[in-house]
């Protein structure tokens, strides 16, 4: 079916006056909004070398998709420069995967916000912040793709908090929620390899996260002691699942994890073994119910991996793990999926140049 | 000064809501359970109402492995052609 043409309102001259129009017509996230200007929205699909009306995104229950077009107007309003558009262009194109389930995890009662997790050399290109105050606030590349993302969520495909959006109590993220992957001091191979995408080339990961938790360990000197902290925020009776996990490691917890020469195929078998429930304890919190699990996993995915219990994920490779923050704290996080788990499956998607 | 709409330029869908069933009594009864925790004991005992006060028969219980996503196509297609009227629900 043929796009219509893009409308074009006419607003007030005066900038203020321009985002009180704004407003009123119900296009913010609660935060004023750049005006999105029709030479500034050029200048934003400048940025991508499609025709306009390319989709890149739809949303399976509404039908409505998302165009270059469309995404550049919302990345204007977000505060988005022209060269961050391969970001945010990236991110939409992971999230339109079905697996993403692009519609259960904006809408649900489980109040998912996407994460962004930028990795490889266009980070840097773009200046994001990898670093001190990694989740904000402070960096412009960071705080607008991650609003543009929710601009998008609410303009395009209208995910309308408490109509279409019906998250019970929200998310902080649901304002932006997108990082960088630190490189300095890094001592595992960036996401982006890990990944697969030739060299020079960065990706973006986006994972419906339910949440952040802080994982606080200034004592601990070993990879046991410091993973030992995340597995256990990752185990929380609030928090377990079978859904997949995010775990961002200070440098001064990453430091102690290098030292001793671990890798991070080493640091997910840990996470993996130490992040679990027993299935008596899952009962006596009322979160474990064997139909409820095949059914919404599949049969035989709810197979336990160790007798008695029930780990975080399905395996090892269900936990990303990276490095981000300031040097200084022995402050990681560990993000928690979407609600109950695997409805939501986290990809990630090359960020071209054009 | 000119701005842009925010908004997808999908053109809008012709959406139809299915004409209003005369009658219920004596009428086929499909469920689709959504998978939650008690989505299947919630929905069969809505569907014993209609069984008791109106004499419908409970023809096909269809389920969908994740809760949040839409129904799959095939499902729906398949469950139209053996029931009158469809009963859903959440269940938590």
């Amino acid at each position: 079916m043929a796009a219509v043409a893009p409308r074009i309102h006419e607003a007030p001259d005066d900038l203020l006056a321009a985002i009180d129009y704004c407003y009123e017509q119900g296009w913010t996230d609660g935060l004023p909004v750049v005006p999105p200007e029709v030479g500034r929205v050029k200048a934003m699909l400048a940025a991508d070398s499609r025709p306009a009306e390319t989709v890149i995104s739809h949303h399976p229950a509404t039908g409505l998709d998302l165009s270059l077009h469309a995404a550049a107007v919302n990345a204007v309003m977000a505060g988005c420069l022209p060269e961050y558009f391969p970001v945010l262009v990236a991110a939409f194109e992971a999230m339109d995967r079905a697996d993403f389930n692009f519609h259960g995890s904006t809408a649900s009662t489980g109040g998912s916000a996407p994460l962004l997790v930028v990795s490889g050399p266009y980070a840097d290109e773009i200046g994001m912040n990898s670093d001190v105050n990694l989740f904000g606030p402070g960096n412009r590349a960071n705080s607008t793709i991650g609003r543009a993302v929710r601009l998008i969520l609410r303009n395009v495909f209208q995910m309308i908090p408490g109509i279409s959006d019906k998250s019970t109590q929200g998310n902080p993220g649901k304002y932006s929620f997108c990082i960088a992957e630190r490189t300095r001091g890094n001592p595992w191979p960036p996401l982006c390899e890990a990944q697969g995408y030739p060299k020079g080339t960065s990706s973006v990961t986006v994972f419906a996260g339910g949440g952040f938790c802080n994982v606080e360990n200034h004592g601990g000197n070993t990879p046991e002691q410091i993973l030992g902290s995340v597995a256990d925020a990752m185990a929380n009776y609030g928090c377990i699942t079978l859904g997949q996990s995010v775990v961002i490691l200070a440098p001064e917890h990453m430091g102690i994890v290098g030292a001793a020469g671990w890798t991070r195929e080493q640091a997910q078998d840990f996470l993996f073994a130490h992040a679990k429930r027993s299935v008596a304890g899952m009962e006596g919190v009322g979160k474990y119910r064997d139909r409820e699990y095949d059914t919404q996993h599949g049969e035989g995915a709810h197979a336990l991996a160790e007798k008695g219990f029930v780990h975080r994920g399905l395996n090892p490779q269900d936990i990303l793990i990276t490095m981000g923050g300031g040097d200084a704290g022995g402050h990681s996080c560990f993000i928690p999926s979407w609600s109950r788990g695997r409805g939501s499956i986290l990809q990630h998607a090359a960020i071209k140049r054009s | 000064m000119q701005l842009y709409a925010p908004t997808s330029t999908t053109p809008k869908r012709k959406a139809f809501r299915a004409p209003v069933l005369a009658s219920i009594d004596g009428l086929r009864l499909g469920i689709l359970e959504n998978g939650k925790l008690n989505a299947e004991e919630m929905l069969n005992e809505v569907a014993q109402l209609f069984v008791q006060r109106n004499g419908c028969t409970i023809r096909t219980l269809a389920s969908k492995r994740n809760a949040s996503a839409p129904a799959p196509a095939n499902t729906l297609v398949k469950v139209a052609q053996e029931v009158d009227f469809l009963l859903t629900g959440l269940g938590d």
